[in-house]
């Protein structure tokens, strides 16, 4: 902005030269970017960083990629050495996995918290800016933040990923469910949003985050257990008997199979854990008879497709955007009520 | 002074209150905590452009008073007004500036961006004001307000909270940490600006004697309730010290109240309240506002008084209220 388009309705005598450095701002969003500055161009600083390394490590796993026959590229059919680019990918999103909790517990528990110990909550809400549009200013700049960073750098690392998917166990698409599509995101801002609420009822910085540490090492601990029942579990059965000869199934490519092993199908359509007929299982004749006496006439298993994979996605970000909604909604409706 | 003279002789007659702009309007305010009430059945009536002191022991209910004209407190029972928009309202939020006893303040901020925080959040912000109350003492801008000292710092809050422009001022504890000059600079500074903008000032405070400086009004709370509403000079009109010579018998006192008889320091007298012409023989004048304080502040269950000024306007007062605001909206 030039000096010419100053505005001349502005009553208040130009203050002190602004940073140069900072985005031009104004309004609470002001107050909330110099606050919680350092966080943010922590942040910002790691969210370019995170990008650069991927995309220089992509680009080495691409050269490589490159010079392998067509024939190679599939799980097992690579040199040894792709596993050295196998790991660095598979460690860079292993650290994906901690955002959620950085942001939960390094900004948004001491988000309110921190001004209500010091009293600057008081500082501010005695200013004439409404306390709703404070409350709302300081949740959505981090979330905007949060939502940027995180976004860009999960972008990075499914850009990364989708080239090599598969390429061994430690790259199936189950491992990197959680930090690559939109859930890292969704994630993000709900422990953002859990930290904030904590912080608000607590009103202590550090007992605050300490208690968000928990919460959300809780809720990654129960959607690491849960998520696959997002998924819409498949089946795959062969009906040409179980004896020496016969084919088990063949799990389709990168799904991951799920249950117990795989199960006898019976002929009344019943399966049985794979643990049946086990005590015979040294001598064929008699573990032929058991099997028959249980009318098994095949293999079945259960599996999760990669093709359910954005689906799953979605749906477990939808429901955790809507449990971050619900913790917005407390915030806002806790901070008009009894902040002070 | 002619006690005769005072309207407040027996206390039945009934004197209307003026019809005027309240700056903070009180009916039946109560506050309970879950240690007990703070505050109960506080009914008062600050009338704007004053410069009230708000006096009391601690704990009588001082800061949960000023928490309640400013939204941070809700209460329990009744209702509190300001400038007939009740806290926490666009109107009332604009026109109201508090400077807390703990002078919160962002200690990472330069004071040149506490400032730039006032001039963000409020519409009416006066650079200048602001600017100048902390040239004043030599602050620098560029200073972190961390390491500022704690007179320092006081002197910026007191910047924020002129910056604003309010028409109501509410200070409690203002002056704790300041040494004797900057307190009395920082009070000149106070009675100008509000002399020059007509701002209502509500000041807390133990200094009783600066008080008398600067306030022309007066709400003494003890025990959670109100003691004296008032304009100073005509709640001191309505006191005498009676002098008693040594440490004689209490004299009779007549139609008067004793507030406080006996005391330890100061001039020796029984102070009372005049329920009628002075007709004791000794001396008789009217007592300090130090003098009158104390000893309310030493008898917390004397009667309360609070003179038509202060006391909440009556039907009449809200029709015409009604009518101003009819007229001009």
């Amino acid at each position: 902005m030039t000096t010419l388009t100053h505005d001349p309705a502005r009553t208040a005598p130009a203050g002190p030269a602004r940073n140069a450095r900072g985005p031009r701002l104004g309004g609470p969003v002001w107050l909330v970017w110099r606050q919680h500055r350092a966080a943010f161009w922590t942040l910002i600083a790691a969210m370019v960083i995170g990008v650069l390394v991927m995309v220089h490590l992509r680009g080495q796993v691409m050269d490589f990629l490159a010079a392998q026959e067509p024939t190679a590229r599939r799980l097992g059919g690579l040199p040894s050495e792709f596993e050295t680019h196998g790991d660095r990918l598979h460690t860079i999103g292993s650290y994906l996995d901690y955002i959620p909790v950085l942001a939960g517990v390094l900004l948004g528990a001491p988000l309110f918290a921190g001004d209500l110990e010091t009293g600057t909550a008081k500082l501010v809400t005695s200013q004439s800016v409404s306390r709703m549009r404070w409350l709302v200013t300081k949740l959505a700049v981090p979330a905007v933040i949060l939502t940027l960073s995180t976004g860009v750098l999960t972008a990075a690392l499914t850009w990364w990923w989708n080239p090599l998917k598969g390429f061994s166990e430690a790259l199936s698409w189950t491992t990197f469910f959680s930090v690559t599509g939109v859930v890292p995101v969704a994630f993000t801002l709900l422990t953002f949003t859990v930290g904030a609420a904590v912080g608000l009822v607590l009103r202590r910085t550090l007992v605050s985050m300490v208690v968000t540490l928990g919460i959300v090492a809780a809720m990654g601990f129960l959607w690491s257990q849960l998520w696959r029942n997002l998924g819409h579990v498949l089946s795959l059965s062969t009906h040409e008997g179980v004896g020496p000869g016969a084919v088990q199934p063949d799990l389709p490519t990168q799904a991951e199979q799920q249950g117990q092993g795989t199960y006898f199908l019976t002929s009344s359509g019943d399966r049985l854990d794979w643990t049946t007929c086990l005590d015979e299982i040294e001598n064929d004749r008699a573990h032929t008879a058991c099997l028959e006496s249980k009318n098994v006439v095949g293999w079945s298993l259960d599996y999760l497709p990669l093709s359910q994979m954005q689906t799953m996605q979605w749906l477990g970000a939808g429901i955790m955007l809507a449990l971050a909604a619900a913790g917005t909604a407390f915030v806002i409706v806790w901070g008009r009520k009894r902040l002070l | 002074m002619d006690h005769a003279q005072s309207p407040y002789g027996s206390g039945t007659e009934f004197v209307r209150p003026p019809v005027g702009a309240a700056a903070i309007e009180a009916q039946g305010l109560g506050k309970e905590y879950r240690r007990g009430w703070a505050l109960r059945d506080v009914s008062f009536r600050l009338p704007a452009g004053r410069v009230c002191g708000l006096v009391g022991p601690n704990g009588a209910g001082k800061s949960t008073l000023m928490g309640l004209a400013t939204n941070m407190i809700r209460p329990t029972t009744g209702a509190l007004r300001v400038f007939g928009a009740a806290p926490g309202s666009t109107e009332a939020v604009l026109r109201t500036a508090f400077l807390t006893q703990e002078k919160p303040l962002f200690r990472r901020f330069t004071v040149a961006e506490t400032l730039r925080l006032g001039r963000e959040f409020n519409p009416h912000w006066d650079q200048e004001v602001a600017e100048g109350i902390v040239r004043a003492g030599q602050v620098p801008l560029k200073a972190k307000v961390g390491t500022l000292s704690g007179g320092q710092r006081t002197r910026v809050a007191f910047a924020l909270a002129f910056g604003k422009r309010p028409d109501l001022l509410i200070l409690d504890e203002p002056m704790a940490d300041l040494d004797p000059l900057v307190r009395r600079e920082l009070m000149a500074t106070l009675t100008a600006e509000a002399a020059e903008h007509g701002t209502t000032v509500l000041v807390s405070s133990h200094m009783l004697a600066e008080l008398e400086h600067i306030c022309d009004y007066l709400l003494v709370v003890a025990n959670g309730g109100l003691r004296l509403a008032g304009e100073v000079d005509e709640l001191r009109a309505a006191h005498a010290l009676l002098d008693v010579a040594g440490s004689g018998p209490v004299p009779a006192v007549g139609p008067h109240t004793v507030i406080e008889s006996g005391r330890g320091d100061g001039r020796p007298g029984v102070l009372v309240r005049l329920g009628g012409p002075v007709a004791y023989g000794g001396p008789a004048e009217p007592p300090t506002l130090e003098e009158l304080l104390l000893a309310y502040l030493r008898s917390p269950d004397a009667p309360a008084l609070i003179t038509p000024s202060a006391r909440v306007g009556d039907i009449h007062d809200i029709i015409t209220r009604d009518r101003t605001k009819a007229v001009t909206a």
